[in-house]
């Protein structure tokens, strides 16, 4: 009442009530075709997602059906990472599922940490030489970096299919160069030996000779598992990513770059700073946001690696490119463990936000 | 402007009256059909199959969908309740989609049962219900290059091969050809469903006669193993992919390999794309000792628990499963075989004895593939442990031990 | 520190321009190098979309094509072998692969995608801007909370979202539907997050100068502020096409029943598949070549805008 009173005393006040009131609606309507798109087909199914991971669902009887599942509360939770579950107070063995969600976390892990840093570097090296005032062709140069980046993966992994086939160019190509390959070609799309293995094999090292730890279990998986490396093959879909990802994080760099006001140069270079010192000291620090941008968008894009897998290996051989993604799509589609997969996805989803939120500490701290 | 609306809905409500009302006096019934491709042939049969039931029935239409990536599709339809009527159930996939209740069990509905292959009613056969009639079936022989074979000098294989026979041959056949390019002696898949007849051979199994018990681990499987990684070790065989092929009929039809194992699916392939291939088939090798063994798969005409038109998709799998509408498939003589004793003669006319008989034969010591509910993941894990031994990351007690504990937790689940 | 510097500016004008000779000319070098890498397998693919398949197969080197075109097959129809279309350098053009992939029913896919990918692009526009529109400038309650809901959608795998989505759309009743697949892709966490972005770096005085004039939100938005977003548009239009035109797994899973409505990469997905994995480069690279073209081109056409549009809506940070 007194408020009202007040309000009619005071009209500069009524007025700032009502514009509030005007703008909580005009931003409410702006808000509402996005938010009714985003609660249909985001929120509702994530919550489905949820709620389906909590039952035996085996994504074939009709779920809107009375019967199509039961309730397991957390027991796909602990296949995943327990590797059992409780069901009227007997053990019931899920190794498989422990084993093969760890080796897809392995694999995806490996992924993104090859793939994200060397995008990411890679990127930033051309965008700054790109951005050279001497650099004449600047327009060709971004435009064929970015070019692969326009593409569909499903093209991309058809072509890669073929320019890594076992006789095709890459092998050719290398066996031009290197003498003695062409006996030897490696089987680039079907080749399950891991990177790390390879490398220690030279060294004597081998699983028999490692010692102990090779042979103990962790988690579902052995310590020579483990410390496996990438396979060939999924070192092969890295490089795709790389190759594929390059244009689009580079054409970031070069719009952050360009952004950098000029006498901010013109000042080291007064100072005499060398190019490797203008690169540390002024442009990295200034491009830390955008660095920040890069990596995220990249390590969501990798830890959801699905596509290429589809395209070219089917998460073989060997299940060394089995990736979180691809094996919830597996688990769903083909063998009929539908909540199983969801509680795979939520997972992954819980990685990616926890990599982020790391990362993005990560950088915040660099900058203080 | 808004009178247009209404006229527009006015008419539009008309229409779909009297289309409606057209259809109940007819009483129209359309099925769906959802399947795959294997070749063009197939499609053509199917075809025709389908032309001559809606002749002989009126009233009834068959829309036919035949899709990639078939096991996703199908299930997405079934889990949003939308299933198509009459649907392809390969017989792997046989437990699991009876255990979801999707499955509409055939029973007295199939008609003229005793016509069928006994083994193949046995396939489809379960909880003693037989499900749903089958489609057709393949067998696997081996088929093998006779230029190859000319040319290294060596006699053609023969149904008496045995283990031995093929290795010698694989190592012979190993090498170069013309163009400089690596020929295998043999193509192997890293893949349960190969390496089985050589376990069976051996005098082995993975699951006991009632899937109660796991009984891999013997020394029969060992030695399958060890034989069947061992032509790769050595170097006279290998996957598809290592001669830049998709499958081994493409690596045999490049001309890339000298012998594979595959299944009638073969005989179109290299007929239609690979022409110029002059090749033979016989049975797959055997034991030393004398075991023999083969696998069969095969397909059967499911009816969804859900379907609107359940007699009438009844009578559609009955026309195409029996003996007329069988006949039109089996006079078009492409690769699967027809699943009724009686068809089997009008297949071999068509497509001719030396290539047919064979397969037919084969039936003979073939087992089926199937498994329980869930042995997906046990197949996996074999599979990626087969695929380390290929690669000599593995031994044959690594991939027995895989093998044999992922199957013991698919049967305790 | 700065002795170092010091003694690097008393080196003299001399050595530092050798060093800069030399430092642009690795420059030269790392750029040509990848250029060479990211654009000479689609040399590749199309030289190699024009040869007949035992051509591919054997020689997916050859890059020059010679005057004579070729049939691939001889009179009896069968196929000639690989040294009578092609050599190590030069080979015989054909349309082989072309034909079998129009067969194939290419061109259904090729408008399915354009059609689908033009409407995705244009509701994205309308719906991002304006929600990134009110992110940016209006106060109203839940700001903030919208904000990191959207934000927070970008991290969940899209593989979540497959089943629930198809039951949703199910439900609808537009499963196997242009809007089936449409709708789901109307609206995008990274659109209104570029555009929001955007938005923030437009001076405030323009619009409270369009606010004394007594213009409401919708009429300034639509007049004056839509106008000046154009750099910001192209791009978000430009990442809307490609994203849709690309996309592979919704299509997948919802429209895998319908071949009438495939869209380009799960029409060529499934022609892998369609041969009982046999591989047929010539017609896959084919299907490669004719998917790709269409967004090179937009690509040429619109990259300035393009390039300006990502530096305008303020990804720098």
């Amino acid at each position: 009442m007194a408020t009202a009173v007040q309000a009619k005393q005071q009209p500069g006040i009524l007025t700032m009530a009502a514009k509030r009131r005007q703008e909580a609606i005009a931003g409410l309507t702006f808000m509402l075709p996005a938010m009714i798109i985003f609660l249909i087909f985001l929120i509702i199914p994530i919550g489905a997602a949820l709620y389906i991971s909590f039952t035996d669902w085996n994504g074939i009887s009709p779920v809107l059906e009375e019967g199509a599942y039961d309730y397991v509360g957390t027991a796909n939770y602990s296949d995943l990472l327990r590797g059992y579950h409780v069901e009227d107070g007997r053990e019931v063995s899920a190794a498989i599922r422990q084993r093969d969600f760890f080796i897809a976390l392995k694999n995806t892990v490996y992924y993104v940490i090859g793939v994200v840093p060397v995008q990411t570097l890679i990127a930033l090296v051309l965008a700054v030489i790109v951005n050279q005032r001497w650099l004449k062709a600047k327009g060709f140069f971004r435009t064929a970096f970015y070019f692969p980046s326009i593409t569909s993966s499903v093209v991309i992994s058809l072509i890669f299919m073929f320019m890594f086939s076992r006789g095709g160019l890459v092998n050719q190509a290398i066996g031009g160069v290197l003498a003695g390959y062409s006996d030897n070609y490696i089987n680039w799309l079907d080749d399950p030996r891991g990177l790390v293995h390879l490398i220690l094999e030279p060294l004597g090292v081998t699983r028999a000779s490692a010692g102990s730890w090779a042979g103990n279990r962790t988690l579902g998986l052995t310590g020579w598992e483990w410390i496996s490396g990438p396979s060939i093959t999924l070192l092969t879909i890295m490089i795709l990513n790389v190759w594929t990802t390059i244009g689009t994080m580079m054409i970031i760099f070069l719009a952050a770059l360009q952004n950098i006001p000029g006498h901010v140069y013109e000042a080291a270079a007064i100072d005499g700073a060398n190019a490797w010192n203008v690169f540390r000291k002024i442009t990295v620090p200034l491009l830390r946001p955008t660095i920040f941008f890069v990596v995220t968008l990249g390590l969501i894009g990798t830890f959801q690696v699905f596509d290429q897998v589809y395209v070219i290996s089917s998460g073989g051989p060997a299940k060394t490119t089995l990736t979180v993604a691809y094996m919830v799509f597996q688990n769903g589609f083909d063998r009929s463990a539908m909540g199983l997969a969801s509680a795979t996805a939520l997972v992954l989803f819980v990685i990616i936000f926890t990599f982020s939120i790391l990362q993005r500490v990560v950088v915040r701290e660099r900058a203080d | 402007m808004r009178k247009h609306h209404v006229l527009t809905v006015v008419v539009l409500i008309v229409l779909v009256a009297m289309g409606a009302s057209a259809a109940l006096a007819r009483q129209d019934t359309t099925l769906t059909l959802m399947g795959w491709s294997s070749s063009q042939a197939e499609d053509a049969a199917l075809a025709e199959q389908i032309a001559a039931f809606e002749e002989a029935n009126p009233g009834i239409t068959v829309d036919v969908n035949l899709v990639p990536d078939y096991d996703t599709t199908l299930q997405t339809t079934f889990a949003s309740g939308d299933p198509p009527d009459v649907f392809y159930i390969d017989s792997s996939k046989l437990a699991d989609l009876v255990e979801a209740g999707v499955v509409d069990i055939g029973g007295d509905k199939i008609e003229n049962p005793e016509g069928f292959y006994e083994s193949l009613v046995n396939v489809f056969t379960y909880n003693g219900e037989f499900v749903c009639p089958p489609k057709d079936f393949s067998t696997l022989t081996l088929q093998y290059n006779k230029d190859m074979f000319d040319a290294a000098g060596l006699e053609y294989p023969t149904d008496d091969w045995t283990w031995d026979d093929l290795q010698a041959a694989a190592e012979a056949l190993t090498g170069t050809n013309e163009a400089g390019q690596e020929v295998l002696g043999l193509i192997l898949n890293p893949n349960l469903e190969r390496w089985l007849p050589f376990l069976y051979q051996a005098g082995g199994s993975v699951l006991n006669e009632d899937w109660s018990e796991v009984t891999v681990d013997t020394e029969e499987a060992r030695e399958a193993l060890d034989f069947y990684t061992g032509l790769v070790q050595d170097g006279y065989a290998g996957t598809a992919s290592a001669v830049d092929a998709g499958w081994a009929g493409e690596a045999f039809g490049m001309g890339r390999a000298a012998m594979i194992m595959e299944g009638n699916w073969v005989i179109n392939t290299l007929l239609d794309q690979f022409p110029d291939i002059n090749w033979g088939v016989v049975q797959l090798p055997g034991h030393p000792d004398g075991g023999e063994a083969t696998m069969t798969f095969t397909v059967c005409y499911g009816v969804a628990a859900d379907s609107e038109s359940q007699e009438a998709a009844w009578t559609l799998v009955n026309y195409l499963t029996g003996e007329a509408g069988g006949q039109l498939v089996a006079e078009a003589g492409f690769g699967p075989m027809p699943p009724r004793t009686a068809l089997a003669d009008p297949w071999l006319a068509a497509r001719g004895e030396e290539i047919g008989q064979p397969f037919v034969d084969a039936a003979e010591t073939a087992y089926p593939w199937s498994f329980p509910v869930g042995f997906g993941d046990a197949i996996d894990t074999f599979n990626a442990s087969i695929q380390l031994a290929f690669e000599g990351q593995a031994t044959a007690d690594d991939v027995i031990f895989e093998m044999g504990a992922a199957a013991e937790e698919v049967l305790a689940r | 520190m700065t002795s170092a510097l010091d003694s690097q500016q008393v080196a003299g004008s001399g050595g530092r321009s050798i060093i800069r000779t030399a430092f642009a000319g690795l420059g030269w070098g790392v750029l040509i190098m990848f250029a060479l890498i990211e654009i000479l397998p689609f040399v590749f693919t199309v030289a190699n979309s024009f040869k007949c398949l035992p051509a591919v197969q054997r020689f997916p080197a050859a890059l020059i094509p010679s005057f004579s075109t070729s049939e691939c097959v001889n009179e009896e129809g069968r196929p000639l072998p690989a040294d009578e279309v092609a050599n190590e350098v030069t080979f015989s053009p054909t349309l082989q692969g072309y034909d079998e992939i129009f067969d194939a029913q290419l061109p259904r896919w090729f408008f399915n995608t354009a059609f689908v990918a033009v409407i995705i692009t244009v509701l994205r526009l309308a719906i991002d801007s304006l929600a990134g529109y009110a992110l940016a400038r209006i106060k109203f309650p839940g700001n903030r909370l919208f904000f990191f809901v959207i934000l927070g959608t970008m991290m969940v795998p899209v593989i979540v979202l497959l089943i629930p989505r198809f039951i949703i759309l199910k439900q609808f009743g537009i499963l196997n539907t242009y809007q089936g697949l449409i709708l789901p892709l109307a609206a995008d966490a990274f659109g209104i997050f570029l555009m929001k972005q955007f938005f923030e770096s437009v001076p405030g005085e323009i619009e409270e100068a369009a606010m004394v004039d007594g213009a409401s939100r919708l009429t300034m938005f639509l007049r004056v502020i839509l106008p000046m977003a154009t750099p910001a548009l192209t791009a978000l239009a430009i990442f809307s096409f490609q994203g849709a035109w690309n996309d592979f797994l919704m299509p997948l899973i919802i429209l895998s029943g319908n071949r009438e409505l495939w869209t380009l990469p799960v029409g060529l997905a499934f022609l892998r598949g369609a041969y009982g994995e046999t591989l047929r480069w010539h017609a896959f690279l084919a299907g490669s070549v004719l998917t790709t073209l269409p967004l090179a081109l937009i690509f040429f056409y619109f990259q300035r805008y393009f390039v300006e549009g990502i530096s305008y809506s303020g990804l720098k940070g």
